[in-house]
Formats: C-alpha cells, structure tokens, sequence
C-alpha cells in the first residue's frame, strides 16, 4: 500500500469571489460554499467566520476541528464513512491537504441525550489558553452551524458534521488540480530483518455505553463507533481519514488524530530506527469485566501475530476505559512485547493513583500532565475582542478557580472564562513542562 | 471492630485489586443490579439476588480481598 501525500501550506486566509489556492494564499467564495451547506434541508442556520492565528478571538462551541484532505488518485474518498461516505478501503494513490487549517464545527449540538457527556471545548487564538493547543496556530475557518430543533439527537450530530465536511470538501477541491509544494511518501517497504517490530495500539472510546446507542457520534473508524474488537489499520488508511471524527476532548478531535505526532513519528521511521507494522486500534469503554479483559486479550494476541517486539500505546479517554487499555499492555508484557504507555494523569489528590489501576506490567509510562484543567491550575482564559459562536456558555461543572469559582451559571463567551474542564493531551502534542 | 463493608461492582477485579474486602460482582457498568433484557419479575428478581449475596456477604468475615458471584450461584 502505496501513499503520496501532497501538502499545501497555508499562511493566509481571506474570502473572495471564488475559491482558490494560490502560493500559500487560499481565497474562499463564503456564499457558495454555505449554499453548498444549506443544501441540507436539516439545516437550519450557517455562517463562515475565519479565526487567524494570535487573533484575539475565542470560538465555541467547538466540536470538531477538520484538516481538508482530497483523494486525487487512487480510490475511495478521505474520511472515509462517516455521515454516510463511502466505505471503500483507503490509503492508496494520492491525497492532497491543507496544512495549517482547520475548517472548525461550532454547533451547540449534543452529543446525545442520554446525559453525562456535554459539548465543552472552546477555542482561543491568542492568550495562555491558546498557547496549550496547536489550533491556535491554524487559519480556523468556523462554520457556525445549527440543525432543525425538531431532529433527533443523532440526526443533528449527522447534520451538523456532514456540513462541517461539505465546507473541508470545498475547500480541498481547490488544491486538487494543483502541484503540490511538498510530497512524502508513505508505505511500509521491507526493511532491515534486525530491525525490531514496533505496532502502535490506538485505543479509541466508544459511545456506545454511555449513549445507548451503537450510532452515536465519536471518532469513527470507517464511520463506526459502536464497541467492536481491536481492528487492523494500516497507518495509510489512518493518513486517509479511515478514523475520524468530532470529539469531546480537544486533543482526539479529527484534526489531531490525522496529525498525531506519535503515529506520524512512528511511520516516518519506519525502516531507520525500527520496523513499523501498523495501528492496531481498540474501542474502549466495555462494561463488564470479562469484555475488558476479552479485549485485553485479543489486542496482545493480535500483535503477536503481527509479530510485534514491541507496542506503543495511547487512549483518549478517562475513567473505566483505563481497565481494558491497561490490562492490554498487560497482556502485551506476559507474551513477551514491551511496551511504551502515553497517558494524560488522573487527579492525585488525597493519595488516589494518578492511574485507575496501577499494574506492575505498566513500568514504562510518559506522562503527558494531568487531565483535569483545575488540577493543572490552568488560569482563567482572559477576555477576548470577539466571539465566534454562541455568546454565552454554561458553566456546567462549576469551577474552582478565579472569578467563577463556584459558578454554575450562563456567563457571556467574550470572558474571562474558566478553562474547559479537560486537559488530556492524548498523542503528545503539548509543551508542558513541570518542576518538581 | 469496623462495619463490614460489601462493594457491588461490575469491574470486580479492579474493586479487588485496590483492596475492597468483599467484592460482589455486579452485571454491567449500565445496570450494576439489574438486567433490562430481563422482564420486569426477572429483572426484580436478578437484582434481588446479587443484593441478598451482598448481604450474605457483609455477614462473614473475609482474609482479605474477596469476590462474591452471584452469577456463578446462579448457575
């Protein structure tokens, strides 16, 4: 499996009368790219806003941020699946993306209405809080966009991302025609036989559980979330879209898992430093014990038939999804494959673990910071020129810091705000650092 | 002497491992006590029967970390 990927940096953003692609510089014709979006008759409101990088602008509610990526030769289509794609088998031919752009889906749509999971995410161009994510430094085209108030719950999560993908689309097709500036290969040719054999275990929530239904909206693979067994993915169909989608953490939304730096680090040294044998990608979040450990089970078997020496681990998720993960690498260490485990830390206060449960296998951990913002003691983001979105945001959790603690309230969007309630930097992309 | 203490949950294993005393392994994280494919005598009876072996259990004294299934008495 053969992969050419085409990138096309982006360093400006306007609208204009058509859209194009011209030496870094990308014009987009607003009014026809939301006439493509107000096809959908399930929409009900749209509007395209740009954000640009060390703006003082804040944008919520964020549920997904897109990189736009075009299938040019080869077949099927990128992000494949999902909101009813084509399933077609990815990671071949040629793609084309817009590097340094997110087309970001702002939509006060749930994810469902089984409770417990809540749209959270805001984002900041400038500031401390902006600082602590790589989207700050993207050209953020925002669509605002809201379904039919009558639709079901799943149905507007559908709407709502199939239109956020219309805009990604749009604004690919404007690159695929061209020459791309940069091209690298991807493929896992033969290798040194000495090479040791390292996969990477991509563990992926479902929402299934939670939400009670097998369609609920998450990162998908192929367009499904529901819990399913570990999976084979070739790390081409991954550089295609094959596991994408919006997400309530800010580090698991599909522009980062296209970018992940592990997984991307893994691939390009590939035959230099080891030999790469793929994703193996397991949905967590099974609610008895011997699911759990079923999973652990068949994970570790599958990479031994892999013939892996070695396996990097990473989830994006918290609570009771810790057991089947870690149990995984568990398994992984009793036939005889070592492994690495990236993790955001839980909150250690009162002597609790800074894991769910700590086994002896899991001897080879880095730490990515804690999880929760208030533990983090990340500062209340300060006020911002302009909003993206929504004008005010609930403070659902309360807070336990700055002007807000204790809130449980609407306070207007503009700020100062509490920091999101999550901070799980799941791939390794931040630059905390800490002291002790 | 302390209250003895039987916990009900449905990742038993991890209640044992972090040194619960008397673990009670429940259905599901959904319906720790209950089984909704069940009717509704079946479901009352079902979570019936896991409370009565928590019960049971909380009655006898324990060496350390033990599980109590009350599917396997089931059977």
């Amino acid at each position: 499996m053969r992969l050419e990927m085409g990138t096309f940096p982006v360093h400006d953003v306007t609208f204009g009368a058509s859209t194009r692609y011209d030496a870094g510089r990308l014009t987009i014709d607003r009014d026809a790219v939301l006439a493509a979006v107000r096809q959908d008759p399930r929409i009900a409101t749209a509007e395209l806003e740009i954000a640009h990088p060390g703006e003082s602008v804040r944008i919520w509610p964020v549920r997904d941020v897109i990189e736009p990526r075009v299938k040019v030769e080869g077949r099927g289509v990128c992000y494949p699946g999902i909101c009813d794609r084509e399933i077609t088998t990815v990671g071949t031919g040629r793609t084309h993306r817009l590097a340094g752009l997110g087309v970001v889906e702002v939509s006060s749509v749930n994810w469902h209405d089984a409770g417990g999971d809540f749209v959270e995410t805001y984002l900041d161009m400038s500031g401390p809080y902006g600082e602590m994510y790589p989207y700050a430094r993207l050209f953020n085209v925002c669509l605002v966009v809201e379904p039919d108030a009558g639709l079901g719950e799943e149905v507007k999560n559908y709407a709502v991302h199939k239109a956020a993908l219309t805009v990604a689309d749009r604004l690919a097709e404007a690159v695929r025609g061209l020459t791309p500036p940069e091209t690298e290969v991807f493929e896992l040719g033969p290798v040194d036989p000495s090479l040791p054999k390292v996969v990477y275990i991509w563990c992926v929530h479902s929402p299934q559980a939670m939400s009670g239904s097998p369609t609920a909206f998450c990162t998908a693979t192929y367009g499904l979330t529901q819990l399913t067994p570990p999976w084979y993915l070739h790390p081409n169909e991954i550089l295609d879209g094959a596991l994408t989608g919006p997400y309530r953490t800010a580090y698991a939304m599909s522009w980062t898992v296209a970018n992940n730096p592990l997984f991307l680090d893994l691939y390009r040294r590939h035959g230099r430093d080891w030999n790469f044998l793929g994703v193996i990608s397991l949905r967590t979040e099974w609610t008895t014990q011997t699911e759990k450990q079923l999973m652990a089970n068949q994970t570790a078997k599958l990479a031994k038939q892999l013939g892996a020496d070695g396996a990097v681990v990473t989830w994006d998720a918290g609570g009771n999804e810790f057991i089947e993960v870690v149990r995984s690498i568990q398994a992984c260490e009793r036939l005889g494959i070592k492994t690495v485990f990236l993790t955001s830390e839980d909150d250690a206060t009162e002597g609790a673990p800074t894991m769910l449960e700590p086994l002896p296998e899991a001897d080879a951990i880095v730490s990515t910071s804690f999880f929760k913002n208030v533990t983090l003691a990340v500062p209340e983001a300060p006020a911002v020129a302009r909003v993206i979105g929504v004008p005010t945001k609930k403070i659902l959790r309360g807070s336990a810091i700055g002007l807000h603690a204790g809130a449980d309230a609407s306070l207007p969007t503009a700020g100062p705000l509490p920091p999101p309630w999550r901070y799980d930097d799941h791939y390794g992309f931040g630059s905390l650092s800490c002291t002790e | 002497m302390g209250i003895p203490v039987g916990m009900i949950s449905a990742i038993y294993n991890f209640a044992l491992t972090t040194g619960a005393n008397r673990v009670i392994r429940g259905a599901r994280i959904e319906h720790v006590c209950g089984d909704p494919t069940l009717s509704p005598e079946k479901d009352y009876a079902f979570g019936m029967h896991i409370v009565r072996t928590a019960l049971a259990a909380i009655t006898v004294a324990v060496p350390g970390p033990t599980l109590f299934d009350p599917m396997q008495e089931r059977k």
